[in-house]
């Protein structure tokens, strides 16, 4: 009986020792790893914030018309942010070598889906970016325009030009990364079916009364009514 | 550039001393009275020399060219004193290129440039005052004074010319130094060196080729050192629109001008300080002008729409002290229909943060430019009630002193002009400094 009990206490501890010299060295040497990375990141963060000249950025990001995504007013701070970028990837990068130290067919999987989708995730970002880039900046357009033109509700219809085209952005990213791509496409035709559709009707109610007034009216009166390209200033 | 039409053209005539250019665009009404008159002067006042009358027509579909080449002062009303010892060949070509009235211009200058023409006149096609008078006071100062460029000087009703009047004018002036009153007169006469000069440059793609074209041939004459005049050619008479009609793209086009000249000839206007007067040719008189309609409730209407949508854009451009004293103005003109007023310091303000924001951010220009045609209205609507009950001589006193005001600004544009281009922080600003005037 007590042999036996010895017997199961001494595979007990063989085993547990088995799993600490499997995982204790790698679980050390990642946690090493890590803490190295987040040493690095924070240096190179300071370092830049400290050293790097950001006005060429700061005015990178004003003639680019990426500024107004930041803010109305507000002055951009880029340099904050490009630092933060960079602490960010070092420390993704520490974190990856860090599981990768443990060498298991979990760690090598999850290493091995980052840094395939890295990349995807970095286009799907920058596609989402400029959606939202060009989204505002039409949203702008379209506001000025129906400011100009005396039209109702302008800024109604700036956020809905921003608010399709950013969903258009987003319909093309989920495509990119393969996520939840039917839903998305058929919210997208549905969308889009349904603003033609609202476009020809409009047009079609708008264009009756005006098509039957040119045709009533003699052609000598029309080309009166047509100004000079050219006027003086 | 040319055409082979025009090649034909030129290759027939050969040679001309002047070349007078009429830009068209469904002018059939009015072109064969310009043409006419054009003929006429040429011929009483230069009947020694070779001339050429070139239509640079836009597509017209309402038979203007037919007008140009029917149009003759061969009729038994007309006497003339002086025999023109040479003919006054008429022409009537299509331009080619980005349709506008600087495409058009560039037409007639190159037909002008291959003829060797010695000076070049160019006057619209829509003008109901001209007369043959016109044509010795733009041409007789380049061919027997000297002069490069002559611009007009007219007689106008007080609520015409409301872009030269409240923009251009003041701020080439500023600028440059020079009180050249109309400088987008759209009546001009040129030497056969400018012209070659306005051929060599490559921007002819851009505004210029459209409504730019006036603005940006005064200010190269005159920030590229030519000898500049202008000529009293009476009034004019023209269909005049109300200041609110359809105008954004005008505007875009002529303050875009105005603006990317400024970056271009930053050299040249630094150094400016003050203005001098520019000598004037003919004989100054009084003329009765044609009423022109304003529709203030528009215009207000225009104005107060932009401060209430498009705050947003015009902070991309402006100080948030000028943001905040113009949002005064617009509560002023929501509360007192009749009685709101854009200041001429707020206005000079406004223009030189626009011109600053306009070398700042080149993604956001189009939006800029067209976000101010609801201050601009704002602030014709102002100056039409200033000036409702004053006579013409008062009116003009009143633009004298929004001309000083943008003089007396001009430390202020060089020092945000300078932190423009160091850096893009809106908070680097000097304070703005007292306008007198």
């Amino acid at each position: 009986m007590i042999g036996t009990l010895r017997e199961i206490l001494e595979q007990s501890w063989q085993r547990l020792a088995g799993t600490a010299t499997t995982y204790v060295p790698p679980l050390l040497a990642a946690t090493v790893i890590v803490l190295a990375a987040w040493f690095l990141a924070t240096a190179v963060r300071a370092v830049f914030l400290r050293l790097t000249k950001t006005a060429w950025l700061d005015r990178f990001v004003v003639e680019s018309g990426l500024s107004s995504l930041f803010g109305r007013t507000r002055p951009p701070q880029t340099a904050p942010l490009v630092a933060a970028v960079i602490y960010w990837l070092i420390l993704l990068v520490g974190l990856l070598t860090g599981l990768n130290a443990f060498h298991t067919a979990l760690t090598n999987k999850i290493v091995e889906a980052v840094v395939f989708l890295l990349p995807k995730l970095f286009a799907a970002a920058l596609i989402l970016l400029a959606g939202a880039w060009l989204g505002q900046y039409l949203g702008r357009s379209a506001l000025i325009w129906a400011v100009n033109e005396g039209l109702p509700h302008p800024r109604r219809l700036a956020a809905a030009v921003r608010v399709f085209v950013v969903f258009v952005s987003v319909v093309v990213a989920a495509d990119h990364l393969d996520f939840a791509r039917t839903v998305f496409l058929a919210a997208f035709l549905l969308v889009v079916g349904g603003l033609v559709l609202a476009g020809s009707i409009a047009l079609g109610l708008s264009a009756h009364g005006a098509l039957r007034r040119h045709f009533s009216e003699p052609a000598r009166t029309r080309a009166e009514e047509e100004k000079s390209l050219w006027n003086h200033l | 550039m040319l055409s082979e039409e025009a090649r034909q053209a030129i290759a027939q005539v050969k040679k001309a001393d002047i070349v007078v250019g009429v830009p068209s665009y469904n002018n059939a009404r009015t072109i064969g009275h310009v043409v006419r008159a054009a003929q006429a002067g040429l011929s009483k006042y230069f009947p020694q020399l070779s001339a050429v009358i070139i239509n640079s027509d836009g597509g017209s579909k309402d038979g203007t060219r037919e007008e140009v080449l029917k149009a003759s002062i061969e009729d038994p009303r007309l006497l003339l004193l002086a025999t023109p010892l040479l003919p006054v060949h008429r022409l009537s070509l299509p331009y080619h290129g980005i349709p506008g009235k600087g495409s058009a211009f560039r037409m007639i200058f190159a037909m002008a440039r291959e003829l060797g023409a010695r000076a070049c006149a160019v006057v619209d096609a829509d003008l109901r005052s001209i007369t043959p008078e016109w044509m010795d006071l733009l041409l007789r100062p380049v061919l027997h004074v000297g002069y490069d460029f002559v611009a007009p000087y007219y007689h106008r009703h007080k609520y015409d010319g409301t872009i030269t009047n409240s923009i251009v004018y003041p701020l080439t002036r500023a600028l440059y130094g020079l009180r050249v009153r109309q400088p987008i007169g759209g009546d001009f006469g040129v030497s056969g060196r400018l012209l070659v000069r306005y051929l060599e440059r490559k921007d002819w793609e851009s505004d210029v080729a459209r409504y730019g074209i006036d603005v940006w041939m005064t200010t190269i004459a005159i920030a590229e050192g030519y000898q500049v005049c202008q000529s009293f050619l009476g009034a004019k008479l023209h269909d005049a629109k109300d200041p609110a009609a359809d105008l954004t793209a005008m505007l875009q086009q002529v303050v875009g001008s105005v603006f990317t000249l400024m970056r271009e000839y930053e050299h040249v206007w630094r150094r400016v300080v003050g203005s001098r007067p520019v000598d004037l040719f003919g004989f100054r008189f009084d003329v009765g002008l044609d009423p022109i309609p304003v529709n203030l409730e528009r215009m207000r209407h225009a104005f107060l729409s932009g401060c209430r949508e498009l705050r947003e854009i015009w902070s991309l451009a402006l100080d948030p002290k000028t943001l905040e004293e113009l949002a005064a103005v617009c509560r002023q003109a929501e509360n007192q229909p009749r009685n709101w007023r854009l200041a001429d310091d707020l206005w000079v303000r406004i223009l030189l943060e626009f011109a600053c924001a306009h070398r700042r951010m080149p993604v956001e220009r189009g939006h800029l430019l067209r976000s101010l045609t609801p201050l601009y209205l704002g602030r014709v609507a102002s100056f039409v009630m200033e000036t409702e009950s004053m006579i013409s001589a008062e009116v003009e006193e009143r633009i004298e002193q929004l001309c000083l005001a943008f003089e007396a600004a001009k430390p202020y544009l060089v020092a945000r002009w300078d932190s423009a281009a160091q850096a893009p922080v809106a908070s680097a600003r000097p304070a703005p400094v007292e306008v007198k005037t």
